[in-house]
């Protein structure tokens, strides 16, 4: 058996000597390039530089750390699972993994254990948070801190959306407001949105 | 189409942070294709948006990274622990089935060896018995090839064979008698059996007149016979006869002949 286990660690000694042999700084083509030729070094030197980053988006969804740390897990996965699928004509290499992380961090809020499991913590502050559905819950991470300079309608909207998930229709019907009207309104707080970080 | 309208109206960011449908998706990839301007607002959006998040990064613990690399390892090296573990339960249950194989046979053998024990004191007092046995028939016939060559092999020796008499006429009995030696050997070949208080009483005649030459042992018509009777000396004799006296004999017969025989 102590054999068979110096196996299960024989996948990171191997990158530890593939990380003297090889430089230390990719261009973003040459890192999709052996990441998707599943160059476990590109794999370690992708997670060393984009796992903060990364941590950072899912946290701005996930509030319980010790969850966000589990997605963030998932998402590296999935990262290494789907990199053949992607394409860098639609999008820089990091605007795919923010949103392979932002998809794994609301199918976890919106995951029934998830949802089981803040109600069960949740019970002190019942009443502080009934009809809060569109606020803010969490702790101003990342781009939900440029959030809290848009004004109201708008931060209820990209909150919704973004960092919940919700679809346009599902937000009309929430927030008692033409479909219409929610689409322009999310295009204008977005126009803000960049303003405000550029 | 106003390109400057259409790059400001939030479809830029929407596209990049995910927010657009499958058809807007669509359009605007082809929207990027067409107008370079638009690619580049895209670009613009997108690496702001990687720089305000590395700004905002929250760095994982570092023990999350090892985590990560294991998940993504090959199959097969996350097959093994697997494996390994199912090879320790069966060996666990395989441990478990010989321990209770195990006790099963010591009590098997337990037993076993008191049953063994206990046969084997039973085989040896049976041996003892038969060393006995065999010793004291092995003596038995030694005796009786020297009592047979005594009177069968010995030149000397002469024979009486008594007929039986009135009160019981199939009654047989022979006497041998060495002549250098003296010694007398009766053979009862059949007498009837006398009463407890009764006893057959051996006599020589010799000129008429008879001879003591001993009782004969009531034990003899009881369990094993003896083959031939030691009796007394006689130092002279012309016949032999078996007479029926009380217990311990009479110095002269008193009681009914039972046999007489000439040498």
């Amino acid at each position: 058996m102590r054999i068979l286990k110096r196996n299960i660690n024989y996948p990171i000694f191997c990158s530890l000597t593939n990380y003297l042999n090889t430089k230390t700084t990719y261009s973003e083509q040459e890192l999709i390039s052996l990441l998707q030729q599943r160059n476990d070094h590109s794999f370690g030197y992708l997670y060393d530089n984009y796992s903060g980053a990364l941590l950072g988006v899912v946290s701005a969804i996930v509030a319980d750390k010790e969850t966000a740390r589990d997605v963030l897990q998932e998402v590296f996965v999935n990262i290494w699972k789907k990199i053949e699928s992607y394409d860098p004509a639609k999008g820089r290499l990091f605007t795919w993994m923010m949103n392979v992380a932002r998809n794994a961090a609301i199918d976890k809020i919106r995951s029934k254990g998830y949802q089981d499991s803040k109600k069960n913590f949740a019970i002190p502050d019942t009443d502080s948070n009934v009809g809060s559905a569109t606020m803010p819950q969490l702790s101003d991470t990342g781009l939900k801190k440029v959030l809290t300079k848009l004004k109201e309608d708008h931060r209820v909207l990209i909150d919704m959306s973004y960092f919940q998930g919700y679809t346009h229709e599902e937000i009309a019907k929430i927030l008692e407001i033409p479909l219409g009207t929610v689409k322009t309104r999310i295009r204008s707080a977005l126009s803000h949105l960049r303003t405000l970080i550029t | 189409m106003n390109v400057k309208e259409y790059i400001s109206s939030g479809i830029v960011e929407s596209y990049v942070l995910g927010l657009t449908s499958p058809e807007e998706q669509a359009e605007f990839e082809n929207m990027c294709r067409q107008y370079p301007e638009i690619l580049q607002a895209r670009i613009d959006f997108e690496l702001a948006l990687e720089r305000q998040a590395i700004q905002n990064a929250v760095e994982p613990p570092s023990s999350l990274k090892q985590k990560v690399i294991q998940a993504i390892s090959p199959a097969e090296a996350k097959i093994v622990p697997i494996i390994t573990g199912s090879i320790a339960t069966v060996k666990t249950n395989w441990l478990k089935l010989v321990a209770a194989a195990c006790a099963v046979l010591l009590a098997g053998s337990l037993y076993w060896n008191i049953s063994q024990y206990n046969r084997n004191r039973k085989l040896q007092e049976t041996y003892r018995d038969l060393v006995r046995d065999y010793d004291s028939a092995a003596l038995r016939l030694t005796e009786i090839e020297d009592e047979i060559a005594m009177i069968a092999l010995n030149p000397n020796v002469k024979m009486a064979a008594m007929k039986g008499m009135e009160p019981s006429p199939a009654s047989f009995a022979t006497v041998y008698w060495d002549t250098t030696s003296k010694d007398v050997y009766l053979v009862v070949n059949n007498l009837p059996k006398p009463a407890s208080d009764k006893q057959y009483q051996l006599w020589a005649l010799l000129d008429g007149k008879p001879i003591d030459v001993g009782m004969i042992d009531n034990d003899v018509f009881v369990g094993q016979k003896k083959l031939l009777l030691r009796m007394k000396n006689v130092s002279g004799a012309q016949a032999f006869a078996i007479t029926l006296e009380k217990k311990g004999g009479n110095p002269t017969p008193e009681g009914p002949m039972f046999t007489l025989g000439n040498l």
